[in-house]
């Protein structure tokens, strides 16, 4: 009853908050529709290429222009002063441009080299295919490309990629902030004193506030899915149970990471401080936006034993590929590890003054 | 026997730079409005915290009703009432919410509406606390240690940085809290709502109580009724030559002369004469009964608002 109360009176303060409300329930999803919109040809964004226009075109220039379309690159054609104008604001991955020597020559951006390599070997292909053309050979055989997500389910677009990242997100953004964030500033401003010498069992308060967040991550998930699928026709692959045996693992172990925290801190600076510490290298290293594939070897490994990365593996398994939880033991007692040992350090830290 | 509301003996907190609470010793009876009187940092607050339960003493003994923290804890929060200093509350809070959500926590609470009107605030009831103004907002953490109709209610500084109109109000509700038959125990360090409020009090300085007893005999005590001040325009000049020869103590405060005598009626044709021969600058002359201002002074040597 009394726990009820507390439940209640939380979301109705919460509903007065519309700033909470906002950054909690719309953001995730105009992350989602954004990015999912920005990348929806899946993958990521398509390979394009400058190419600077040659002073006198030959046969070799359509051949090679006709080749780099049928690779589906996009090709920039722009005068030579346009396109270094181009080049040095940092905006061009690849530039193809006429050369003395062996006709062409291929500059590629050091800053972005994962789209100016791939483009480079297209470029080269395309090349080989003008050649070829342009002799009367037989063209050179490609071998046949397949995109598809991991569990061989189906084919599918960033959005769903994303889309679990997002849940995953939202997880630790509630334990880190809404959790720990706002206990650390109860205790700076003396709620918990006035609390404290209520005969209101401590348990009874934060109950009602943990029960209070795991409504707010069921509802926050629940509008995701729902967008996902109106707007970018992703479903849930899986058996919703699993969903929720991921979700509910996720949620204890990121809550106790906010308790946990909020007992490092004396005030909400210098709790602002700590998680971020935690905040981002989770975010970033653990595959919520994009995948470690190409991260040297150590940083893998160290990231895969980071509660994050294991969650969001099974969580992908379980929403995009329709697996079950079975193959993902390993992962899952990692999380449950963490949220463990979090949750002892949060009794041995927590302070209510 | 009814148990007396509080009696702490031997009570020592020591924080790492500071001991703030060394040896402090109180009885306070039922019904009485009890002071703690000093000036900041004397060790008020840290006394009044561990007796509410907040803070942990280092060593010492507190009977809170006859009850004891280490047995009756839940029981001693139900029957007591407490003012924190500074009451926070959720920003969005309507004094009427935060009093059904306070009510809630005790086995047997008041009506929001009753504690409304007794702190006149029925006409905020529904606006969110964060608009409240200080004295609104006092008032309302004034309430909400009275939402349980505890028998034992602590009131720490109830009107710092209040304008006084709403000191005043707030009095009022110290004073029908008294009524009702509730006993109040009160920090403050202004000396005049100590003199108005307390019917006895102990003057604190340095984590010790320096003097316990009602305002009128711990003024009498000091066996200097009176106080007969010459006002200067402009700093007093320098009173050792003047007290010589008038053969009597005379204490320079920033723009005037103390002299505390038990005989005023006697000193002030003697003084009048005195002044005239010597010169001495002065604008006007004052008679005044020496105040809890003047014990402090007596006993420590510094002002209370120093």
């Amino acid at each position: 009853m009394l726990l009820w109360r507390q439940f209640a009176m939380e979301w109705r303060l919460y509903s007065r908050d519309r700033v909470a409300m906002f950054w909690t329930f719309a953001f995730p999803v105009i992350l989602l529709v954004g990015f999912g919109t920005i990348f929806r040809d899946g993958g990521g964004p398509r390979l394009s290429v400058v190419r600077v226009q040659s002073p006198a075109p030959s046969p070799a220039d359509a051949a090679l222009d006709q080749a780099l379309a049928d690779l589906q690159l996009k090709v920039l054609t722009l005068p030579k002063a346009e396109a270094e104008a181009r080049w040095s604001k940092g905006e061009t991955a690849a530039q193809l441009e006429p050369s003395e020597g062996s006709g062409y020559r291929l500059r590629l951006n050091s800053y972005l080299m994962a789209q100016a390599g791939a483009t480079a070997g297209l470029v080269n292909q395309a090349w080989l295919v003008a050649q070829a053309r342009l002799s009367g050979a037989p063209e050179p055989g490609r071998i046949p490309v397949q995109v598809e997500s991991p569990g061989h389910k189906r084919s599918t677009n960033y959005a769903s990629f994303l889309l679990p990242g997002l849940l995953g997100l939202n997880l630790v953004s509630m334990g880190l902030f809404s959790v720990g964030m706002v206990n650390v500033s109860y205790r700076e401003k003396g709620k918990f004193r006035r609390l404290a010498v209520t005969p209101l069992p401590k348990w009874v308060f934060l109950l009602g506030q943990v029960l209070h967040r795991l409504t707010v991550t069921v509802i926050q998930a629940a509008i995701l899915i729902l967008v996902g699928r109106l707007a970018f026709g992703i479903q849930n692959q899986g058996s919703f149970l699993d969903l929720l045996v991921i979700m509910t693992l996720g949620t204890g172990c990121f809550m106790a990471f906010g308790f946990a925290l909020s007992g490092f801190a004396e005030t909400s600076e210098g709790y602002a401080a700590i998680s971020n510490l935690v905040f981002f290298p989770l975010m970033l290293l653990s595959g919520v936006y994009f995948t470690l594939d190409a991260a040297p070897a150590w940083l893998q490994h160290a990231v895969a034993v980071m509660p994050l990365a294991p969650f969001l593996r099974a969580l992908r398994a379980v929403f995009n590929d329709g697996g079950s939880l079975a193959g993902h033991g390993l992962g899952l007692a990692i999380v449950a590890a963490w949220g463990f040992a979090a949750f002892l350090l949060a009794v041995r830290r927590f302070r209510w003054a | 026997m009814v148990p007396s509301a509080l009696r702490i003996r031997g009570l020592r907190k020591a924080f790492p730079k500071v001991v703030a609470v060394d040896g402090v010793d109180l009885d306070v009876a039922r019904g009485e409005v009890f002071g703690l009187l000093g000036p900041n940092g004397a060790g008020k607050t840290t006394t009044l915290e561990i007796i509410e339960g907040i803070t942990r003493a280092d060593s010492g003994d507190i009977e809170i009703l006859g009850l004891t923290w280490a047995e009756h804890g839940r029981e001693i929060r139900a029957r007591i009432g407490v003012q924190l200093q500074s009451t926070s509350l959720f920003n969005k809070i309507t004094p009427w919410e935060a009093l059904e959500l306070y009510g809630a926590y005790y086995p047997k609470s008041r009506s929001a509406a009753d504690l409304l009107a007794l702190v006149k605030l029925e006409e905020k009831a529904d606006a969110y606390h964060i608009t409240l103004s200080g004295g609104q907002q006092q008032r309302l953490a004034l309430a909400l240690a009275l939402v349980n109709d505890p028998e034992l209610v602590f009131l720490d500084e109830p009107t710092t940085g209040l304008d006084p109109q709403a000191r005043r109000s707030l009095w009022d509700v110290v004073r029908r809290m008294k009524g009702e038959g509730r006993t109040v125990v009160l920090t403050t360090h202004y000396m005049d709502e100590a003199e108005a409020l307390c019917d006895r009090l102990a003057i604190m300085d340095h984590g010790q109580v320096i003097a316990t007893g009602t305002p009128a005999s711990l003024i009498a005590d000091l066996a200097i009724p009176s106080v007969v001040e010459l006002t200067f325009e402009g700093a007093a000049p320098d009173p050792a030559a003047f007290a010589a020869k008038l053969d009597q103590a005379v204490e320079r405060r920033l723009d005037l002369w103390e002299i505390p005598t038990p005989d005023p009626k006697a000193l002030l044709p003697r003084l009048l004469e005195a002044a005239e021969a010597a010169a001495v600058p002065f604008q006007q002359v004052h008679v005044r009964r020496a105040t809890l201002e003047d014990v402090f002074l007596h006993r420590t040597g510094r002002s209370l608002r120093e």
